[in-house]
């Protein structure tokens, strides 16, 4: 048999309107949220995985830099020079209500809690960046009310989000995490 | 004034105008005061006023310009004349200056609520008409001064000469105009460049120490030519670092001369402010200044600012006494008043004195018991000197009523949170009827301060030297030991000693041993022998304000890098003398914990859980320093990590059981891992618990040492 060749069918003007249309919102339509990812930094405290979002970040450097100051309060562990500035090193264990703590923190986070100052935060492990969808972040953070949002990733590994700002806050506000 | 170039003009033109107004006030009160007519003064006067107008006028401040001339129309019919300027005519001067300023500011800073500048010109109006001058002119009536000829009042404004602006055609003269902000700035750069610098140092350091070891390996042959390499790139890092040094000095010393003003700025106001005070309160009073030259910190010279303003205030107000009572009491009717500015080192002594009445001590005494500014006990036992010091407490006034002058009972707090500011320190003196004399030292510079870099424990911290008297050995017989205080015979006078370890709260409180080194501090009239571990010496350091979260401390000045770039807290020399604290008191009823760990979270983990449960928390942070302190102190606990340099948990606790002295107290030994092994190892040594790092986060560490205590008391 031999192949005939075919041409769009012809179709009414409003069909054709129709279909140009539907063609148009297709697409227009935005991209699914899942497919947006939240660049977070991820570390462990104690047995838990904590991360906060890598624009926070600025450094990570020795604890060793640290130098103790008496009298300050039980969460402060000290202050530390950065750039120029001197800032407080604060241990995230005492900060969090002594929730976590595995091995003996090695690693200073130089982080940037949107409170007009830098801070450090005493850590495990230098943080390895992961990428997390916007959508689960968005609904975590919906949820909770306080510094931490917990986020079930697929394959049911749970990360703790953590909101610097609120955890500064709420420290400010009542001297407890 | 909607154009940006113009308002960035009439904002320069505040900061020259108020240059220009304390210049014609200058003139304006020794035209006042003289006897003799001072032709260059009268001219200095009149061509400020004309400044003004002339640039007012070019700027398009048309009602500033024309009030300008009215004033020149009141002022320069007096030119030549030979008795003083009319108190009158210097009055409304001065009056409608202030109304000028505060017009000019208002339009730099688009207000829309403008000063009013009627009553101005009706004043000055007034002044126009020839009674109100009765200074005799000296001059035949036809010749009018020079500047009479051209300041008529249907001279047009615009005619006055145009406004020196900024800008980059003039010469190596001209001045620019740069905001605060941007020196501060820049400033700060200078000082993290001085970091840097520092660094630097310690890079070739280490290369230094890399050299030697490479040398001690003995393998010379193998590594000369690395050898060689490093040591070039050594000599070379050192030459860098010696020209950043030079030019680090070089900025400082531009930045210097920017930042800095001459003393008078803030001292000649004083003299308006002195007149116009007298004025109000109907007394008589005469300022004299010495150390006006010195040049200042821009900084510390605006802060003083207030402060000034408050003491002078409070000299007149409750210092000098009317004429007729100076009279009846064989003083000069007029008061003297005195201002010093001195600069010794890197301290500026800044003292303002008057001969009026004096503090009446018991006058304070009162009112501190009434007010409840102290306790009546505390009063009782206070001396002159402590009372004095108390008109430096919030709301403390000896006034019943509120003056128009100063009784708010803020001032001299005002002025002490203004000095303290500065890392500086307000003191008084007084003898009844002959006077009083504030004495305010600040660092001479915000940035650099002698300080004396001390060991205690494991911590470096800075004493700031204009407080350090001397420093000396503890020697037994110079030690007096009672059950509740040491003192310490030192020159003639027995001074109480503090270690500052205990002053901290990482050690309890002892009396110094043989040979310890003791600072001998001295600050607000008191004195105090300090204990310390060692003295590193003293260094030139920048003193930087301490984080936010540890600014409530009152403990500290700030923090300063040392030469390494480590970081050295430095004590507040008030904080240290004052030894009525509150915390000290509740030290003998606390149970006490000593936590050895050489982790910085576990420490601040373990003081949390263990503060939570009502102990006092010591730390040390490795086993060397836990036996030192076990040495001099007591404790009802010891929470102690198992892994730890040098000496490990175990055989601390070894060593601790090895000392009959200490078998009472219970051990409590903390292990990153959950072994069964470890416990009973720690058992064996004469630990009472073990806990893994899990157990303490779960909040097992404070009902384990309660647990631990128990059961050794039992066994007791």
């Amino acid at each position: 048999m031999k192949p005939v060749v075919r041409g769009p069918e012809p179709v009414a003007a409003e069909v054709k309107a129709l279909l140009d249309r539907r063609a148009e919102r297709a697409r227009a339509r935005p991209r699914l949220e899942e497919e947006t990812v939240l660049w977070m930094a991820e570390f462990p405290v104690g047995e838990e995985q904590y991360a906060i979002p890598l624009e926070t970040l600025r450094a990570a450097v020795p604890l060793k830099m640290v130098t103790p100051v008496p009298l300050s309060p039980p969460h402060v562990i000290g202050i530390l020079r950065f750039q120029g500035q001197i800032i407080s090193a604060l241990s995230l264990a005492s900060l969090l209500g002594g929730r976590g703590w595995r091995e003996d923190p090695a690693v200073l986070l130089v982080v940037d809690p949107g409170v007009g100052r830098l801070v450090a935060l005493d850590c495990e492990q230098i943080p390895k960046p992961v990428g997390i969808p916007a959508g689960l972040v968005e609904e975590a953070r919906g949820r909770s009310k306080g510094a931490v949002s917990e986020i079930v990733l697929p394959g049911l590994r749970q990360l703790n989000l953590l909101d610097l700002r609120k955890l500064m806050d709420r420290r400010a506000a009542t001297g407890r995490p | 004034m909607n154009d940006p170039m113009l308002e960035q003009l009439v904002a320069g033109f505040v900061d020259e105008s108020q240059e220009i107004r304390d210049r014609v006030v200058h003139q304006v009160l020794a035209l006042e005061k003289a006897d003799k007519v001072d032709g260059q003064s009268f001219e200095e006067l009149a061509r400020g006023l004309h400044t003004l107008k002339g640039s007012a006028a070019t700027l398009g401040l048309s009602e500033l310009a024309d009030l300008a001339h009215r004033m020149e129309e009141v002022v320069l019919p007096l030119s030549g004349a030979t008795g003083p300027l009319p108190a009158r005519v210097a009055d409304g001067v001065l009056r409608v200056l202030d109304v000028w300023m505060a017009r000019l500011r208002a339009v730099a800073a688009k207000s829309e609520e403008l000063p009013d500048l009627a009553d101005s010109i009706a004043l000055l109006q007034e002044l126009d008409q020839p009674a109100a001058k009765s200074r005799p002119a000296s001059e035949a009536p036809g010749k009018e001064p020079a500047r009479k000829a051209r300041s008529t009042k249907t001279e047009p404004a615009r005619e006055a000469p145009a406004l020196e602006t900024d800008g980059p055609a003039a010469g190596d003269e001209a001045t620019w105009r740069v905001g605060t902000r941007r020196v501060l700035a820049l400033m700060r750069e200078v000082e993290r460049l001085r970091e840097l610098r520092l660094r630097l140092e310690e890079r070739r350091r280490e290369m230094e120490r890399a050299l030697a070891q490479l040398s001690r390996l003995g393998i010379l042959t193998e590594t000369a030519e690395a050898r060689a390499l490093l040591m070039g790139v050594s000599r070379a890092v050192g030459a860098d670092g010696e020209e950043a040094s030079d030019i680090i000095a070089s900025m400082e010393e531009g930045l210097k001369a920017i930042s800095t003003l001459p003393v008078r700025t803030v001292l000649e106001p004083l003299r308006r402010s002195l007149r116009d005070l007298c004025k109000r309160s109907g007394k008589e009073a005469q300022l004299s200044v010495s150390g006006a030259e010195l040049s200042l910190d821009r900084r510390v010279l605006e802060a003083l600012q207030g402060a000034l303003a408050h003491l002078l205030r409070n000299a007149i107000d409750h210092g000098i006494e009317t004429p007729e009572e100076r009279a009846a009491r064989g003083k000069q009717r007029e008061g003297a008043l005195s201002v010093r500015v001195e600069q010794q080192g890197n301290t500026i002594f800044l003292e303002m004195s008057d001969d009026g009445r004096g503090l009446d001590a018991e006058q304070i005494r009162e009112v501190a018991l009434r007010k409840a500014i102290a306790p009546a006990e505390e009063l009782s036992a206070m001396g002159t000197g402590q009372l004095h010091q108390l008109i430096f407490r919030p709301g403390f006034t000896t006034r019943d009523e509120v003056s128009e002058i100063s009784g708010r009972g803020v001032g001299l707090d005002a002025v002490r949170n203004q000095v303290q500011a500065l890392q500086g320190n307000v003191e008084v003196q007084s003898e009844p009827g002959r006077g009083a004399r504030f004495i305010l030292t600040m660092p001479a510079e915000m940035g650099s301060s002698p300080v004396v870099v001390v060991r205690c424990g494991e911590h470096r911290l800075g004493v700031p030297m204009v407080a350090v008297e001397s420093s000396r050995m503890a020697r037994a017989k110079d030690l007096q030991v009672g059950r509740t205080r040491v003192q310490l015979l030192h020159r003639d006078e027995l001074v109480p000693v503090r270690d500052l370890g205990a002053l901290l709260g990482f050690r309890q409180p002892e009396a110094p041993a043989e040979g310890q080194p003791l600072l001998v501090l001295k600050w607000q009239d008191r004195k105090l022998a300090l204990g310390v571990d060692e003295v590193e010496g003293d260094r030139e350091l920048v003193i930087r304000p301490m984080p936010v979260e540890l600014r409530h401390l009152p403990a500290y000045q700030g923090a300063a890098t040392l030469a390494r770039g480590e970081l050295v807290p430095i004590v507040r020399p008030d904080w240290l003398v004052n030894l009525e604290r509150r915390g000290d008191a509740v030290l003998g009823s606390t149970r006490r914990a000593l936590v050895v760990d050489d982790s910085l979270t576990a420490r601040a983990l373990h003081r949390t859980a263990l503060e939570s449960g009502g102990y006092l928390v010591h730390t040390a942070s490795d086993a060397r320093q836990a036996l030192e302190q076990l040495r001099h102190s007591a404790y009802d606990v010891m929470v102690c990590d198992i892994g730890m340099p040098e000496m490990d948990g175990f055989q601390l606790t070894s060593a601790v059981r090895a000392r009959p002295d200490l078998d009472a107290m219970p051990i409590i030994l903390v292990s990153a891992r959950e072994s069964p092994a470890e416990g009973q190892r720690g058992a064996a040594v004469g630990a009472d618990g073990f806990l893994s790092k899990r157990d303490c986060v779960s909040g097992r560490l404070v009902s384990e040492v309660a647990g631990a205590i128990a059961r050794r008391k039992a066994r007791v």
